[in-house]
This record gives structure tokens, C-alpha cells and sequence, in this order.
């Protein structure tokens, strides 16, 4: 283990949650309006495989799932220090809900011979939370779960991860390989260097590994997945009843009446 | 454990590169800011085949441009097909309007029917947000590699020569045989590096804009419009902008209004608030309903140099331009109000001399200087230098500018129009006596109208 661990970081590309609006007739995102860029809860993800990194040694590989223009998020996690990046990009894995897609991220992960899988606690444009401990399930791997900070043990062969629990933490040692979800905003991401970030957007290339490279075309997809959307609606806020009082003591009155 | 990168399975392994390249002289120009200026620079250089790195400091071109409204497009159409821009409205008619604090506006408007036919003079509202990306992109397509989300913050010397500049990343320091500093009116860099002096309080304009979204049919009907036709009012006045001297604007989009007030910031330093300004501009009622209903989607603000031809800097230094606002290149003589042209062709001009000078091995401030001749040559700067008269004779003026020639207008058009069963010739002789009064008697009139005449020549 002198040589250091395999950390793979999970990263998706999602509308900019700060942009995004809801179609108020069918209650369905307007992703288009939206620019895509980085999920938010995965730079305390990268920046947790980088600091993992800093103090392990070895490598992080960034894996994300989409059609091309997805490559983006893993320019942003190589600017950031990842050593290099894998694109899992396919048709057939169009219409994946978090099964097919935490399946198809544990087969990379165990590709990439992961000693440790990082990711975001969840994705602003879905917030399932499902992926990170489905590629435990996937892999029979051992998973920490809503993360805030990581104390490994190399020697030991054994990752620490501090939990939020209700009511204070809880500090957890997983044996290798593991899947971490970080909580958002556990740490502070480190800005891009400006030669990484240049590197990153003009030479970097990631691989491509289709649905059949992982040995997965009839396990994805749409038709593999279980969650079924029976319908969206948006919930209108309720009119909250008002009344205006001219004085403080009239406030009081009003409120020991009330309560 | 192993982390082989290149091994078995018939899968391909990413390349994982630790080391990061650097990128020192790697570029033949960097460019600070994808503005309009910046871009134009950069996209003639890439044309030239130069290797170019624009940086930007907003997450995307244009998300920190701010200016009232219209785009002047002629330069911009030599570079780009601009058939596939975002473009708003074409300008189908400019209005005129003097404004008094007293709700009274006399107005001029125009709309020759040459604007309705293409290219419809070459003059467009934008929003900047959605047109320089667009433009941005045209740089990028030609070869341009653009980062965002980077603040240059000086630069980088060897001896007296600019070779590079430092940015706010880490390992932030990038060596280029030139700089083209891009940076728009808030020119920190090009000023920290002793490039350009500050610039004196009466030479900058404070602009704070509101875009109020509307239906299309609402606006069309407004303004009286039709198609992609647009409009561009100006105001003058107390009523456009209080105490200050300066004017108010209203521009049509599709389907939104951009209203806004620039003035001295000079005057807002004394007391006038940029907000205040704007509220009483927009409560006006001449323009409250034309943005009736609509919904305030935007507020920005941002410096305006208005310095004219005499605050220019040098423009050229041993590894170093200077383009656009950065420059000053904004031209405001009270019926033109321009920038965006002027950044263009800056722009352009600039790259042209950046690709000559380095073809000959050269970046000093000589090989570089056909940039300032050319500039020099062309309508930019001899726009401003016509024009140089204007921001202190009105400064001057003001009080008859803005408060008593819009006063005496409305009260000179009350008595002319007047229905009473007085003769019409009486009512002309109370009219012209209010504004003879209002201009200083014949004497004051003729003086006045002698040191504006060069308004419109």
C-alpha cells in the first residue's frame, strides 16, 4: 500500500441550480434554461479525493455518466487536481434511473480497480441520494454514508469517516475498497490552478467506456430502471392569514389571545 | 495496490497526468476580458493564426457587461456573420425628450423608413449577457482558448516591458510576448500598472439600468412597434436624472424594456443617489407607463468614461495594448451615445498590429504602434475629438440645460397652443418671451446657440 490508493470521484453534470426554473404546467424541470455545469455537493466530493490523495498518495480518476458535453464536469475535477477522467457514455444507458446508473458507475469503479469511491451526498436536479450507496450495494463494498470528514489509516488499510448524526457524529472505520458520500459543503473546494485549468480545458481528453465495455448493454437504460414517475405537481403556498396591529401592546394582546 | 494506467482488459485505461504542462509563452497574446473589445482583439488575432488565451473573470462572457442598450454593429458584421446573433430589436426609431422635474416632456422623435430596411443602420439592442457569449464563441470556433472564472489582477514585468500577467488562481502567473488589456471602464490592472492615470471624478459617469420583462404584444404596442422594429428614447432634464448632469434612457428588447440614468459621478458623490435618481426617473410621467407592469427582472450599474479624446491613455506600451473602455473609447455627445462600435474597432485594429509586430519577431511599444496610428485614423478617435466640447459645455450650462430650458419649452408650448379667446400672435409673443427669458434674453440666446452649434455639425 506504500504506492498509494486508487480514488475514484463520481462527478454529474446538472442544470445550474441557481438558473433553473419549474414549468409551472407540468411541474418538470426547465433543464434547458439552465446552464449545465458541476452538481454542487460534487466539489466537496473532489476536493475530498484530492485531499485524500495528499495524504495517501496514489491517484484520482474522476467517472461521470452522460452524453458528451458531459466531459465538462470532468475538465472541472482535472483542473482541479484529478489525474485523469473516464466518460461512461452510451445510448443505451439513456433513461437510467439510480439503479442502472449506480450500476454502471460500481462496474467503472471495479474497472478502475477503486480503492476508494467518493461522491456528493446528492445531485441538485434529482436529490435522491441513492447513487453513492447503490455502488456499495452494486459491489458488496463497504459505504460512509452522509460523510463530513475522512481520517485514513493506510497502514491499517481502513478509511475514517466522521458521520453527521442526529444529535453529534459518529466515526465510522470502513475496510477498503468504500464508498464515501460527502455531506455538502463539508470542506472548502480548492480553486483551479490557472496551468491545471488550462491543461484541463484545452489537452485533456477523458476515455470513453460504453454500456458494453462494462459488460452492462442489457442491465441499463430506461427499461431497466424500476423508478416509475407517476406525475409531478407543484405545490402552491398556502395563503398564510394576516392581521395588522398599530402597537406593541396591541401585539401582545394579540398574540397571548392567540397562543 | 497498484494503479497501473495503461494495462489489460482490452478496456482503455485513462492517461493520468499528475504533472500539470506549463503553459509560459505558450500563447502569442493574452487577452484580459472577453468583452467586446477583448473578443474582436482576440478573434482577429486566432484569424491571424495566432495562439490566443482570453480570460475572464465572470463564470461566462458578458455576465459582468453592463451598458444601456444598443449594439452599433458595423465593425462587428466585418468580423462575424452576425445573422446567427442574438440580436433583440433593430433601432426603427430614436426619440428625443426633454424632461422637467415638473412632469413636462417636449420631444423630437424619428423613424426614416431607411432604418426598417437591412442591415437597419447597423444598430441592434442587445442583451450583453446572451450576445457576448455568442460573440465569445465566434473567438473560441476561430481558435481562441477562453477561461473563465479568472480575475487578472496585474502585471508581469522584465525590466520596463509587460511579459505576462499574475490572475487570482493559484500557480496564476502566465508569460505572453503581449497583453491586450480588455478590461472595460474599471480599468484596475492597466491603472495599478501605471498605465493610465485615475481618472478625474467629471470624467467617469455612474449608469444604473432596470430591465422590466413585458409581453411582446405589450411593448409592440407601447412603442408603437412592429416585427423585430425597436426603439431608443433618450431624456434630458431635470426630470431624467435631478440634479445631475447627464440623461436617462429607455431601450426595447423583445420582450423586456431596459430603462436607465447615467450621470457624473462626480454628482453622485455629492449626494444624488444612483438609486434615488432612477426611482424618480422611472416615476416620471412621461416614462411610468411605458414599464407599467412589467416585472424587474435585472439591476445592474457600472462606470461609464466620458473623459472624451483628452483622458485617453497611451495606448500602447513594450508588451502591452490598451482596448475599449479601458481606453475611454465612449462617445457621448448628447445625441450619440456610443461604445460598443468603438470597442470593436479597437479590438480590431489592436489585433491587426499584435499579428504584424510578432510576425516580425517584435512586442515592443514601436512594432506595436500602428495600432494607435490606425486607431487614430479612424472614426474612433475622430469621433472623439469632434465631439471633446460637449461634456464640459453642458457641465457648464447645466442650470439652463436641465432645469430652465425644459421649464420654459413646456411653458412656451402651453402659451402658443393655448384655447382662450386671445389671438394667436399674442400667444406666439408669450412663448418666444419665455424662451428668450429662459436662454438670457437675445443677447444670452445667441450666445448659447453659438457655442452648441457644433451639435450638430
Amino acid at each position: 500500500m506504500n504506492d498509494g490508493w486508487n480514488i475514484v470521484v463520481c462527478v454529474k453534470q446538472v442544470p445550474d441550480a441557481d438558473d433553473v426554473t419549474i414549468d409551472p404546467d407540468t411541474g418538470t424541470l426547465n433543464r434547458s434554461d439552465a446552464p449545465a455545469v458541476l452538481n454542487k455537493p460534487d466539489h466537496n466530493a473532489v476536493e475530498s479525493a484530492l485531499a485524500l490523495r495528499d495524504a495517501v498518495g496514489g491517484t484520482v480518476t474522476a467517472i461521470t455518466m452522460g452524453p458528451p458535453p458531459a466531459s465538462a464536469v470532468l475538465q472541472a475535477a482535472v483542473a482541479a487536481g484529478a489525474d485523469g477522467g473516464v466518460l461512461l457514455t452510451d445510448r443505451a444507458f439513456g433513461g437510467s434511473d439510480t439503479w442502472p446508473t449506480s450500476l454502471a458507475l460500481a462496474r467503472a469503479a471495479e474497472e478502475l480497480d477503486a480503492d476508494v469511491v467518493i461522491c456528493g451526498e446528492e445531485s441538485t436536479d434529482s436529490s435522491t441520494g441513492q447513487v453513492p450507496p447503490g455502488i456499495a450495494a452494486h459491489n458488496g463494498w463497504a459505504q460512509l454514508t452522509y460523510t463530513e470528514s475522512l481520517d485514513p489509516r493506510p497502514d491499517e488499510g481502513v478509511l475514517v469517516g466522521t458521520r453527521d448524526v442526529e444529535g453529534g457524529y459518529e466515526r465510522v472505520a470502513a475496510a477498503l475498497p468504500v464508498v464515501v458520500a460527502m455531506v455538502f459543503g463539508a470542506n472548502d473546494p480548492r480553486p483551479a490552478g490557472l496551468h491545471r485549468k488550462i491543461f484541463a480545458e484545452t489537452e485533456f481528453e477523458p476515455v470513453q467506456w460504453t454500456a458494453a465495455d462494462l459488460d452492462i448493454e442489457d442491465r441499463v437504460g430506461l427499461a431497466n430502471s424500476p423508478t416509475k414517475v407517476g406525475g409531478m405537481d407543484t405545490a402552491s403556498p398556502v395563503e398564510r392569514e394576516r392581521t395588522r396591529v398599530d402597537s406593541v401592546e396591541a401585539l401582545y394582546d394579540h398574540l397571548a389571545e392567540v397562543l | 495496490m497498484s494503479h497501473e494506467t495503461t494495462t489489460a482488459g482490452g478496456l482503455q485505461r485513462p492517461a493520468l497526468q499528475t504533472e500539470t504542462p506549463n503553459y509560459d509563452d505558450a500563447f502569442d497574446a493574452v487577452v484580459v476580458g472577453a468583452g467586446l473589445a477583448g473578443t474582436a482583439a482576440a478573434l482577429t488575432m486566432a484569424r491571424d493564426g495566432l495562439d490566443v488565451l482570453m480570460l475572464e473573470r465572470g463564470p461566462a462572457p458578458g455576465t459582468k457587461n453592463v451598458f444601456g442598450g444598443v449594439l452599433y454593429t458595423p465593425t462587428i458584421r466585418e468580423l462575424v456573420d452576425i445573422d446567427g446573433a442574438p440580436l433583440e430589436r433593430y433601432i426603427a426609431e430614436k426619440r428625443f425628450s426633454i424632461l422637467s422635474s415638473d412632469g413636462d416632456e417636449t420631444a423630437m422623435s424619428m423613424r426614416p423608413g431607411a432604418w426598417r430596411d437591412d442591415p437597419h443602420n447597423d444598430s441592434y439592442t442587445v442583451l450583453r449577457r446572451r450576445f457576448d457569449e455568442w460573440f465569445a464563441k465566434q473567438a473560441v470556433e476561430a481558435g481562441v482558448t477562453l477561461v473563465t472564472e479568472t480575475t487578472v489582477t496585474g502585471l508581469l514585468r522584465d525590466g520596463g516591458a509587460i511579459v505576462g500577467v499574475t490572475t487570482d488562481r493559484p500557480d496564476g502567473e502566465i508569460h505572453a510576448p503581449v497583453v491586450v488589456l480588455a478590461e472595460g471602464a474599471n480599468s484596475l490592472v492597466t491603472e495599478g500598472a501605471d498605465l493610465k492615470e485615475r481618472p478625474e471624478r467629471e470624467e467617469v459617469a455612474v449608469s444604473v439600468k432596470e430591465v422590466f420583462k413585458l409581453d411582446r404584444d405589450t411593448i409592440d404596442d407601447r412603442f408603437r412597434l412592429d416585427g423585430d422594429a425597436g426603439a431608443a428614447y433618450q431624456y434630458f432634464g431635470e426630470g431624467a436624472v435631478g440634479e445631475a448632469v447627464g440623461g436617462g434612457f429607455v431601450y426595447t428588447n423583445k420582450r423586456s424594456v431596459s430603462v436607465g440614468v447615467v450621470y457624473r459621478v462626480e454628482d453622485a458623490a455629492a449626494g444624488q443617489t444612483p438609486e434615488a435618481t432612477l426611482d424618480a426617473f422611472e416615476s416620471h410621467p412621461a416614462v411610468a407607463p411605458l414599464i407599467r407592469g412589467g416585472r424587474r427582472i435585472e439591476y445592474s450599474a457600472h462606470v461609464v468614461p466620458e473623459g472624451g479624446a483628452r483622458a485617453m491613455p497611451d495606448l500602447v506600451h513594450d508588451g502591452a495594448v490598451v482596448v475599449g473602455d479601458a481606453a475611454g473609447l465612449v462617445l457621448n455627445s448628447g445625441v450619440h451615445l456610443e461604445g460598443t462600435n468603438m470597442a470593436v474597432e479597437s479590438g480590431y485594429h489592436a489585433g491587426k498590429a499584435i499579428a504584424a509586430a510578432l510576425a516580425d519577431g517584435r512586442s515592443d511599444a514601436e512594432a506595436l504602434a500602428a495600432y494607435a496610428r490606425d486607431l487614430d485614423q479612424s472614426f474612433v478617435v475622430e469621433n472623439l475629438r469632434h465631439y471633446d466640447w460637449f461634456q464640459r459645455t453642458i457641465a457648464a450650462d447645466r442650470q439652463f440645460l436641465f432645469e430652465d430650458l425644459p421649464r420654459a419649452l413646456a411653458s412656451a408650448e402651453t402659451e402658443y397652443f393655448k384655447m382662450d379667446r386671445t389671438s394667436k400672435d399674442e400667444h406666439t409673443g408669450a412663448a418666444r418671451d419665455h424662451l428668450v427669458a429662459a436662454a438670457g434674453g437675445w443677447f444670452g440666446a445667441a450666445k448659447r446657440a453659438w457655442r452648441f452649434r457644433r451639435m450638430l455639425s
